[in-house]
Parts: structure tokens; sequence; C-alpha cells
């Protein structure tokens, strides 16, 4: 890790002296030894403060979308899961790929910080691997301009990807109900879930409107309930498994089952499909097929 | 001091709820909060400090305001939301107490007395538990709490190892022991001092200093990775802006007030699109601002007891801490 701590911080630093980036985007070390929150790097005296360590969880690509208008360009460090947000919001036509400059690392993995917070020494070996990375099928970076480190294998245990899905579809509907109802009671609408979202995208979210006033900003049940599943269908096809929502929540809400029995029904419906896999792969809802099923209607 | 052993707390919980309103910090799918006894699921969580403050058992998330209906060119109100019923706060921690100081501040002085807020603060009657050992993220000690110490409770607990000891600071917390007395052992034990919290800040001169810092690049380099997310006020004890709303079905409907965040985008987005705070960068520098300069303006006192709920919640460690130390370090040239 120090090698690819030591290789980010000269790419940063010549992307910068030679003013090809106005901004590098990274992370650095938090308060704690277990946080390595994002940075935002301006200055080529300033890249000492990138790193690369098993806390480097949070996807970067997000932020892309507040430089749409800057004028200079950005340059952004990529795992797996952030890649694939990339190729998203390029798809989306959100942003240029000329105007980004890449560096992939590929990744084995970030640690679990809850458990880290309640471990009394600094011992990141003791510690599981994060829940959104134990399904990782995609650790190494799609797309890039840089590759820093050797490519690594995705050892996540594919077959039982939709494992939490059988669990749900096992359930009567009755059941199913008091399953969802109960989570997004919790819910405290705080949009933590839809910030940090690659496939969120809209220019402005349905839940932002005041006029029409689709979401009521009442917490309750019914209006929760219209939040969860409006988001969960916006995301349809788009969402890249990243599984930054259901990290953020602080209401530790199951977000990525209900983003996960989508993506099982797209794929039984429309046939397999990674979003943010391949560029020139639309998502199944964004396309129009003539042959498409019609089981919704 | 009056004690009970941990392992019987329950009962005494489940005593009290059959007589009376109380709500106690439990743990349900992960999440630490307060909840009604006996309506409650999961179990009693008095490890640490709840997720969520008690906040909203004095000021909820939804509150219903009035409702009103219309019949041709008249409107009537039909029904004002009436006064809150007795409950009782168990397990609350002393930042979450003096918290009640600042929204004491805000919603009934300053020539404006909330009655909703009120109502409910004069019916909640505080058992406050002090802490032994302040978690990482807890810095109550920088803003001079005593972690183990709630003077603004009516009743003080405090962790004895195998028991808990009460002790009574007002008369109605007297007369809350006296009633369950037959839960309790009297014993000569004193109370147990807290730790020092490790994590610290300096707040001293602050306020004078942000005062100059509206402009300052400093929040240039801050906001980027924020997420304008509602995490952090949202979890805050002393935050408490909220917004006012109605619902309209046909010719009858009602008003309500909800929690509103300044992180969010359309806080004071005003009717015609403007938004004074049009982006992250001034909508951070707002919460720091409020805690740390206009609230100590305003009441003279700061807006943070140091739960540390933000920095442990934020999703990309947004630390007030740091941002202080921050803020210190800056050279303003005179
Ligand atoms: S992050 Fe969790 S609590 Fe916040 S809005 Fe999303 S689902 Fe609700
Ligand atoms: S901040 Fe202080 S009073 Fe609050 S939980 Fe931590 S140690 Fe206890
Ligand atoms: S500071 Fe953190 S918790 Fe607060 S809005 Fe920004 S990202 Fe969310
Ligand atoms: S600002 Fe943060 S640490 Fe201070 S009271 Fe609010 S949540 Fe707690
Ligand atoms: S920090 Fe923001 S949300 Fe909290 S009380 Fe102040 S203005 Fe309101």
């Amino acid at each position: 890790m120090k090698e690819v701590t030591q290789k980010m911080r000269e790419i940063a630093k010549e992307l910068l002296e030679k003013n090809e980036v106005e901004y590098v985007v990274g992370w650095e070390k938090g308060t704690f030894w277990y946080q390595s929150p994002p940075c935002f790097v301006r200055r080529a005296e300033e890249v000492e403060r990138l790193v690369w360590d098993e806390f480097c969880i949070n996807n970067l690509a997000k932020y892309l979308l507040d430089f749409k208008h800057l004028e200079g360009k950005i340059a952004l460090f990529v795992k797996g899961c952030d890649s694939r947000g990339i190729i998203r919001l390029l798809q989306d036509n959100q942003i240029r790929r000329d105007r980004v400059v890449l560096v992939g690392i590929p990744c084995k993995g970030m640690k679990d910080v809850t458990e880290a917070a309640k471990l009394e020494e600094e011992k990141p070996e003791k510690l599981p691997l994060a829940a959104k990375c134990q399904e990782c099928r995609y650790p190494n970076p799609l797309v890039y301009d840089y590759l820093i480190g050797e490519e690594v294998v995705a050892t996540a245990g594919q077959e039982d990807r939709f494992s939490d899905v059988a669990e749900l579809e096992a359930m009567s509907p009755d059941e199913r109900y008091e399953y969802w109802v109960g989570h997004y009671d919790r819910c405290i609408r705080c949009f933590a879930c839809r910030n940090v979202c690659p496939a969120c995208n809209c220019r402005e979210c349905c839940f932002d409107l005041a006029e029409p006033r689709w979401l009521g900003k009442r917490v309750v049940r019914s209006e929760n309930q219209f939040f969860a599943i409006t988001r969960a269908m916006h995301v349809a096809g788009r969402c890249t498994e990243c599984g930054e929502c259901e990290r953020v929540c602080p209401m530790n809400i199951p977000i990525m089952k209900l983003n996960k029995k989508i993506i099982k029904d797209i794929n039984e419906l429309f046939g397999p499909y990674d979003a943010g896999v391949d560029l020139e792969d639309k998502p199944p809802l964004g396309k129009y097929n003539p042959d498409d099923p019609d089981q919704f209607m | 001091m009056k004690t009970i052993k941990k392992a019987k707390i329950a009962e005494l919980l489940d005593k009290i709820a059959a007589e009376q309103t109380i709500f106690a910090p439990v743990a349900v799918e992960g999440v630490t909060r307060f909840a009604r006894w006996g309506q409650h699921k999961g179990d009693l969580y008095l490890e640490g400090n709840s997720l969520l403050p008690p906040k909203d058992l004095l000021f909820p998330q939804t509150e219903k305001m009035y409702s009103y209906h219309v019949k041709g060119m008249t409107a009537a109100v039909d029904e004002v939301a009436t006064t809150a019923e007795p409950q009782i706060i168990f397990g609350i921690r002393p930042c979450d107490v003096k918290s009640l100081e600042m929204l004491d501040d805000v919603f009934l002085t300053k020539g404006y007395v909330d009655e909703f807020y009120k109502s409910r603060r004069d019916n909640t009657l505080l058992v406050a538990l002090g802490c032994r050992k302040p978690e990482p993220t807890c810095f109550c000690t920088s803003w001079g709490i005593d972690p183990a110490q709630a003077p603004g409770a009516d009743v003080n607990a405090f962790d004895l190892g195998e028991e808990l000891g009460f002790e009574a600071r007002t008369e109605a917390g007297q007369k809350f022991l006296d009633a369950y007395t037959q839960f309790f052992s009297e014993a000569s034990s004193s109370a147990p001092k807290a730790e020092e919290c490790t994590l610290k800040v300096d707040p001293e001169g602050i306020t004078e200093k942000l005062q100059k810092m509206f402009e300052y690049s400093l929040w240039d380099e801050l906001y980027h990775k924020c997420l304008g997310c509602g995490i952090c006020t949202y979890v805050c004890p002393t935050c408490h802006c909220f917004d006012i709303q109605s619902e309209n079905r046909g010719d009858q409907g009602f008003k309500f007030r909800c929690w509103d965040s300044c992180m969010f985008s359309e806080y004071t987005r005003m009717a015609g699109g403007h938004n004074p705070r049009p982006s992250k960068k001034e909508r951070l520098r707002n919460r720091f601002l409020h805690k740390l300069q206009y609230f100590p303006e305003r009441y003279n006192k700061f807006a943070c007891v140091g739960c540390g709920r933000c920095l442990s919640k934020c999703p990309v460690n947004m630390d007030i801490t740091r941002l202080i130390d921050r803020v210190k370090e800056v050279k303003l040239d005179e």
C-alpha cells in the first residue's frame, strides 16, 4: 500500500505541476485511524495528503457532478466500483471523458469501519471486509488513463450474489410488506443514500421539488414508502452495486437488498446486465427494443 | 444514594411503563435510539450514547400543528394540537441534557414561546445517566461538561459497575424515586468520576475569530467533500431548524412542521428560485457559523455539546473539532 500511496502522490504531483488538472480527488487520513475520507488537492505541495489504505471506501465518482462547469480538467482516483460510477456518468452525458484524468487502483477490498470503531487498538488486519466489498465482482478499474498496482482477482462468492433476494422472495406479500415498512419506518430522510449515489444524477431531484411537491415532507410511513420505492425505481438498471447508499445510511436500512431485487428482476426480464461496465451497452430501461417483454403492463 | 442491580432495570422500567409513559435507549436493527418502553422492540442500550439523541421527544421530526377546512369564502381552524402528555426520558446522557438548554433558548426565550415545545418540555421528567468512560468520539469535556453529571436533569443516575445509583436533583425527581422505592436499596456510594475525553478541542476565542472569517478561503477548501445530506444536523441534539408545510385534501387540510437542515439545497430557497446559499460551501459555512458564531452571539453559548455524533456518522468525516483547530491555526492579517 505504501508503494501505491507513493505512486498516487507522484502522479498527482506531475498532473498539478504541469497544470494538466485543476484538482486531484483522492483520499486522506481522517480523525481516526480507520477513516480515509475524500480529499481535494489543488497544489502540488499538498500531494502528501493523499493515501491509499484499507479505508479508502468512499466512491469518488459522484463528485464529478460538482465540477461539471469547471473550465479545466479534474483527476480522480478510481477503484473498481468508482470506475463503474464513472462509466454510468459518461453514459448519461453528465461528464466528458476528455475532461477527466482517471487513475485506476485495483482494490483488494475495504475494511468494515463500524467494526473498526469498536476495536480498542489499531489493527486493520483484524477487521472483516466491508459489506459492500464482500460481493464485489469488479475490483479492477474498468476505465482509466493510468493504472497503479497489480490487477487483483475477484474472490467474492459470486454464486450466492442474490441469496438475500431469495430470502425476500420466499416471503409472502404480507411478510414482505412488514419487512420493508419495518425498515423504512426508521428512515429519517437525510437523503445521504441519494446524495452519495452515482446513479442519482438528475439535475433536479424529484424529492427536492417544491412545486409540485411529489414527496411530502412529513416523515411518516406513507411518504417514506414513496421515497423508498421511487428511489429504487429511479436507479433501476443504473445501480452499479457500489453499496454506498447502504454504507452511508445512518439508520442501517438494507437498501442494497432492494436494489438487488430489482437487478435480479431486470436480469430475468431483459437478460444479464451489469450497470457501468460497458460504455456502449445502454441500461435496459434506458433503451428502446421492440421485442421487450411487456410484463409490466 | 439509591441503587439497583443492572439486571433489575428492565423490571423497573416495566413497572414504570405500566403506569406512565417512559422512553429509554434501545438497540433495534443496529440503531440505538430512544423508544417507548413497553411498546419497544430491541434491547435496553446503556453501554454508550444513542445514535439519535432524544431530541424528537421534545421536538418531533414531524408535528401536526392544526387542521382547518374551507367552505366557500370562509375558512375555519378545526383543531389545534393539544397539550402533551407527561413523559419520562430515562438514560439521557449529560451532553444531551445540556443540549436542552440550547433548545430552551431557541423555543422559549427572546420574546416568543413555542407552545408545542413548551408543553412537551414542561411535561418531561429527565432521568439522566452519567458516563464513566467517554467514547473516542466524545468531546463534551471541551465544552465544560462533566460526563458524569447532568445538572439539568431531575434525577442523575451513575454507573457503579454491577449497579446503577440514583440521586434526585429536583423535587419531581425525588417524587419519582420515592414512587418506586421498593426497587432500590440504600447505599453510601458516592458519585463516580468520569474519565476525561480523549478527543479535545479548545474553543477559546473561536467566535471572535470566525466573525472575521466569513469570506475566508478555508471554506473553499473544506466544502468539496461534503455530500449535502442531513445526517450531521439530524443526529445533532442542538440543531433545531424546521419547516412549516401543509397537506391539503379537497376542502380540508392541516399544517405541520418538520425538521429541516441547512445542509439541504431547498433550505432558504425562495419562492422565486433565488437561494442566498447556492452551494455546499455556503451551507457548510452556515452550519459551523451557526454553532460557533451566531448562536453564541445571540445566546451566549455554543450550539454544540460535544456528543460527537456528527463526526462519527458523517460519511465523509467532516469533523467539527478539526474545523475548530484549523480556524485557530489561521493567521489573519489585521
Ligand atoms: S440514508 Fe437511510 S435514513 Fe437517510 S434517507 Fe436514505 S434510507 Fe433514509
Ligand atoms: S459526550 Fe460526554 S456526556 Fe455525552 S455520551 Fe460522551 S462522555 Fe457522555
Ligand atoms: S458534513 Fe457530512 S453529514 Fe453533514 S451534510 Fe456534509 S456529508 Fe452529510
Ligand atoms: S455539533 Fe456535533 S458534536 Fe456538537 S452537539 Fe451537534 S452533533 Fe454533537
Ligand atoms: S446548524 Fe443548520 S440545521 Fe442546525 S440549527 Fe443551525 S441552521 Fe439549523
